[in-house]
């Protein structure tokens, strides 16, 4: 009797120290990219950082054209990402919910969300640069959109189906035509879930590095020509880590502070923003 | 009261209400996939008076009222068949949804406010109908809250999200957004289910003064509340249409003996 109690207590004890100990085991790699990062990034801020371009080997510099590619093409990525995301999204949820084909649709877009991102970044070297002849800026923004329109497909249509079907029917016994009812009822509705889905994957697509490899590859020098190799941090960060220079090696850490500091702010934004605005 | 007793059961006598038919249900099915929910149904329904619909949960009154705005047709498993004849036109038929639901205006069982302002709320379809000027929107929302008896409580407060209003202010607003486009009919589908008995009141009263200027057709749960606000009232039972009579009548001196059960809460 007392045996069995006791077994039972072991095993819960077993159990629970095990489930910690995994739970630690994660938390401290986390913390351990965290702090370093933080740690040797911080020691490499200065003014230079966002006055000065990527400086040649051993010579003092800063990371402002990296900066100004890579905001540049994620400003690109959202413009083109967003708008056929949110379409792709409003037909799946709406218009064409009860199809075989937004079955298919959804189905394949499931596929493109965990494609490598490499992949994708080969796709439009093959489609973009092969035919331009050169790496551009332009290609890479489309590069990073390719993998912003999966992820703005999957929120929206989420989102979207939330909306309870009783706001649907209300909006649609006024008389309303369908895309009035999706504009204005439905997206306010469902505003804080697209606005998520958006902002979550530019914080996918801001660290990216493989697809721009093949598209904006990098440039040294200030350029503000989309037709152009451009700047970008991740890129940058890529190949100042992997070079011997000490100076190189303090500012690939500043760039990556930099990058993690966005994109843990991006995080913290769309929890409040989910708190402040969630549907009734 | 005044006295019922002349009239002799099973024969239909001199009905006082006896008014133009507005929306004339003729052999009407309804399916949900497979299963039919209504069964050869044939009503009626008078212009500028109440009609309410009465019976046990799932015996097709709300699926009566969802036929008539046609806003089944949101979902491609549900299927109409028969006629529904309004202003002598078959809307059963190829007919254009927006404009139906325009002319036929429909309030739910729960408040749907749309997440904006109050303004935005009432002016919003209407806004789409009809081109206004700034005033005469403002009239016109105006106009509307009025007549569902809600100005007073918002008055000040247009620009306010309508989810901070209660569930009663609520449905009224509700109302004002349906009829701010002046449609003929209003269809209610349990307008009341979801609030306490004040708010109830209130609708209720609220039903009575929209009397005589638009078609209702209310779908209850509750019997007093058919007696209450309705002119005709018809009793469905397992998707069929058991009694369709005036309100008194059915109350009083039912023909059936389904529909005496149910009146006098046999069961339902």
């Amino acid at each position: 009797m007392n045996w069995v109690l006791f077994r039972r207590k072991l095993a819960d004890r077993v159990a629970f120290i095990g489930a910690a100990l995994a739970t630690l085991f994660g938390l401290v790699f986390l913390f351990w990219i965290l702090w370093t990062t933080f740690a040797q990034g911080v020691s490499a801020l200065n003014l230079r950082l966002v006055t000065e371009m990527t400086p040649p080997p051993g010579a003092d510099g800063g990371l402002l054209n990296a900066f100004y590619g890579s905001a540049v093409m994620v400003l690109l990525a959202i413009a083109i990402g967003t708008p056929v995301g949110l379409c792709a999204g409003t037909y799946l949820a709406e218009h064409g919910r009860h199809t075989r084909l937004a079955a298919a649709v959804r189905f394949v877009n499931d596929i493109l969300l965990s494609a490598p991102s490499i992949v994708l970044g080969l796709f439009v070297y093959e489609l973009v640069v092969v035919p331009m002849k050169h790496f551009s800026g332009l290609a890479g923004g489309l590069a990073l959109a390719l993998i912003l329109i999966p992820v703005v497909v999957r929120t929206s249509d989420e989102a979207l189906r939330l909306v309870p079907d009783r706001m649907r029917e209300a909006a649609y016994a006024l008389g309303l035509p369908g895309w009035k009812v999706s504009l204005q009822v439905l997206f306010s509705a469902a505003m804080s879930g697209i606005v998520t889905g958006v902002l979550l994957g530019v914080a996918r697509i801001a660290g990216e590095t493989a697809p721009l490899l093949f598209t904006a590859l990098n440039n040294q020098f200030w350029s503000a020509n989309l037709n152009a190799p451009l700047a970008n941090l991740p890129v940058v960060i890529f190949q100042y880590a992997m070079s011997p220079y000490d100076t190189w090696h303090a500012l690939a850490w500043a760039g990556a502070l930099a990058l993690t500091v966005f994109v843990l702010a991006l995080n913290l934004a769309v929890r409040l923003f989910a708190r402040r605005r969630s549907f009734k | 009261m005044i006295n019922l007793a002349p009239q002799v059961a099973g024969e239909p006598a001199a009905a006082p209400v006896t008014r133009e038919t507005k929306i004339d249900i003729r052999n009407l099915d309804f399916f949900y996939g497979k299963n039919q929910a209504l069964h050869a149904v044939n009503l009626p329904v008078p212009v500028n008076a109440v009609t309410a619909i009465i019976g046990p949960s799932g015996c097709g009154k709300s699926t009566l009222l969802r036929t008539i705005n046609r806003i089944y047709n949101l979902y491609p498993e549900q299927r109409a068949e028969g006629e529904i004849v309004i202003d002598g036109e078959n809307v059963l038929g190829k007919i254009d949804l927006a404009d139906l639901r325009r002319r036929v205006g429909m309030v739910f069982q729960k408040p749907t406010p749309f997440a904006s302002s109050i303004r935005a709320n009432v002016a919003f379809a209407l806004a789409y109908y009809e081109k206004l000027s700034k005033r005469e929107m403002d009239e016109r929302v105006e106009d509307a809250l009025r007549q569902a008896a809600l100005w007073d409580e918002v008055k000040d407060k247009l620009d306010q999200s309508a989810l901070s209003l209660s569930g009663g202010q609520q449905q009224r607003l509700c109302i004002a957004r349906t009829i701010a486009v002046r449609p003929e009919v209003v269809l209610f589908d349990e307008p009341t289910s979801a609030l306490d008995p004040i708010s109830t009141a209130r609708i209720e009263e609220l039903l009575d003064e929209l009397r005589g200027r638009f078609t209702i057709v209310i779908v209850t749960h509750n019997m007093q509340q058919a007696a209450r606000v309705s002119e005709k009232t018809a009793f469905f039972h397992l998707g069929e249409l058991v009694e369709y009579d005036d309100t008194l009548r059915i109350f009083t001196n039912p023909k059936h003996q389904k529909t005496q059960d149910y009146i006098t809460g046999r069961y339902g």
